[in-house]
């Protein structure tokens, strides 16, 4: 039965081979012999760690503590994070993180996309400098910004004080840790928004430019009425793209602020990471990741509706 | 007259908007390489000094003092490479099944999503299951703990990224192919790879660099054996945090490699930052 629904499917979409519709039988099995090992590979790695995770939500576990078994306390771990100020106050941290850094990189990012597809002279050779922070290894992104915002040694206060402005502590500052943090995102990720947005600025067709110019527009309304909607499903897959990165944020925070000063940079996968990896509580971490998994899958599906909606740039 | 003027005022004021953004992009880096050759006294003196006059090699004769730093460097490199390997051979061999049609649509179309769908939870969400897993296997401090997840984090990526390089190859020479009574096998290994092979080593560089410097599983799962240099760059923050100049000789060593590779995928960058989803 499942055979000939799917092999009178075949020739629907594949155009011209229908004389090899005898064949698609070894062929299909072949397919999946191909696809096995990946597959299984990814059940293996992927989803057993998910469910087991899901599995660890339900008891209460500290494994620091020596031969200590799981038990099974129900929803209680989920229950207690709901009104647990410090996993209330580091979900608002993630939040205000990801908003600002990538509304800013995308700010920044849509300037100098507009700026790098002109016929500037120079244009080359700033695309060649962006690859840099964007190459970095973000453990050394972490640990050289570190040294930059030393408030005694660092290059930042050197810098701030030929303006005039007075030392400042930034990364020790409870007021100025997360803008630091932010900063340096933003420094490392622009690149990625500036590079993606170009390439979709430059595949645009050009007839409506030229419409534009003949109709004399403005430079500014050739961008809010031609570059802008015709870039949505680029500007879109960036966004989703730099959201989803965002949240997973941790190499840079580990190593300049670890979540400090006190809690103010400690964003969820941080916080996961001291309960689960240093306090070893195993069960509320693992709630924890459930919850943030879910939160991040909400707002997935969001945007790959969303870009569905919109066609070609959809999966599949 | 006039009009020409502003466009000369505003072209000026583009480069001079462009070149502070470009200093500022920069200079981290320049700072980075300058302080891997500064003096121990001169990387902590106030005010810093922004343009050295006098340089050493110290720090990077130095980095090689540090205990097992050759191994903590083969251990990155064996890690890298393996997880490629594995990762590219399993990715592009499912990415070639999906891009082929004997599998109904929404076979593929399911098996597609749910491959994006585990690209996008971060790693964190994984980490504690992970860290109890192979605890209990007793693959702590291993290479093979390193190479099993950063396979699995590349995996989907790899995939979607082969599948786009498949689909842009011309259908005719399959299709003569088959005529030719040509197995899918023989197709696959005869055809399609030869053909796609320069996005492999596309797909290729970019999953070594991102097994080369990824840092969360690496400080969980290892401790001596396995370490990679992630690790390492990141203990000097804590006990030898003012060791600044061999801190920044070891980094720079370390991102070499990775800006030689970066410089090769330019022409296929965005696509590979997109997961496939933008072509240039």
């Amino acid at each position: 039965m499942s055979t000939t629904t799917s092999s009178s499917q075949v020739p629907a979409e594949t155009s011209g081979s229908a004389p090899l519709v005898q064949r698609h039988t070894g062929e299909r099995l072949m397919s999946w012999l191909f696809m096995a090992p990946a597959i299984l590979f990814l059940l293996l790695t992927s989803v057993y760690p998910l469910l087991y995770s899901l599995r660890l939500s339900f008891f209460s576990w500290n494994m620091s503590v020596p031969n200590s078994q799981p038990v099974f306390i129900g929803i209680r771990n989920y229950a207690r994070l709901f009104d647990d100020p410090v996993f209330l106050s580091s979900l608002r941290t993630t939040l205000i993180f990801v908003a600002s850094a990538v509304t800013l990189e995308f700010l920044l990012g849509m300037a100098l996309a507009l700026l790098v597809t002109t016929r500037l002279r120079g244009v080359g050779l700033m695309r060649t400098f962006l690859l840099v922070p964007l190459m970095m290894t973000p453990v050394v992104a972490g640990v050289l910004w570190r040294t930059l915002f030393h408030s005694t040694y660092g290059a930042l206060n050197f810098f701030i004080g030929l303006l005039g402005i007075p030392a400042q502590t930034w990364t020790g500052n409870p007021e100025q840790a997360l803008a630091a943090v932010i900063t340096v995102e933003i420094w490392q990720q622009l690149p990625v928004v500036v590079f993606i947005l170009a390439a979709g600025i430059q595949s645009l067709p050009l007839d409506f430019y030229k419409a534009a110019q003949v109709d004399g527009a403005s430079a500014w309304q050739t961008f809010r009425e031609i570059t802008l909607p015709l870039l949505k499903p680029v500007i879109l897959v960036v966004l989703l793209l730099r959201i989803m990165d965002a949240f997973r944020i941790f190499d840079v925070i580990y190593t300049l602020t670890f979540g400090g000063p006190g809690r103010v940079t400690e964003v969820l996968s941080i916080l996961i990471y001291k309960n689960g990896l240093q306090f070893f509580q195993i069960g509320k971490a693992s709630a924890m990741s459930w919850l943030f998994l879910l939160f991040i899958f909400v707002i997935a599906i969001f945007f790959i509706r969303e870009l569905q909606r919109r066609g070609p740039e959809g999966p599949a | 007259m006039i009009r020409v003027r502003r466009r000369r005022l505003s072209a000026a004021g583009l480069y001079l908007v462009a070149l502070v953004i470009l200093v500022a992009v920069t200079f981290p880096a320049y700072w980075l390489v300058t302080t891997s050759f500064k003096y121990e006294v001169d990387t902590i003196v106030s005010p810093p000094i922004i343009l050295p006059l006098r340089g050493t090699l110290r720090n990077y004769v130095d980095v090689f003092r540090v205990d097992e730093i050759s191994r903590f460097f083969l251990n990155s490199a064996v890690i890298a490479l393996t997880s490629t390997g594995l990762g590219v051979l399993l990715g592009s061999m499912a990415a070639y099944a999906l891009s082929k049609h004997y599998l109904s649509f929404r076979i593929r179309q399911v098996v597609m999503i749910w491959i994006l769908v585990v690209r996008i939870f971060p790693p964190i969400t994984t980490a504690i299951p992970y860290f109890v897993i192979i605890r209990g296997l007793n693959l702590s401090d291993t290479h093979i703990a390193l190479i099993i997840t950063h396979t699995a984090f590349t995996l989907p990526f790899v995939i979607w990224l082969m599948l786009g390089f498949f689909q842009d190859l011309p259908d005719a020479i399959d299709r003569a192919a088959i005529m030719d009574g040509c197995s899918l096998w023989q197709r696959f290994r005869q055809i399609t790879l030869p053909l796609a092979l320069p996005g492999m080593a596309v797909t290729a560089i970019f999953t070594f660099i991102f097994s080369w410097n990824e840092f969360l599983y690496a400080s969980m799962l290892t401790s001596r054996t396995a370490k990679t240099l992630p690790v390492v760059i990141s203990g000097y923050m804590s006990d030898k945090f003012l060791r600044w100049g061999e801190m920044s000789a070891l980094a720079t060593l370390m991102i070499i490699p990775v800006m030689l590779f970066a410089g090769l995928t330019q022409r296929y960058l965005v696509r590979g930052l997109t997961f496939g989803a933008v072509k240039e």
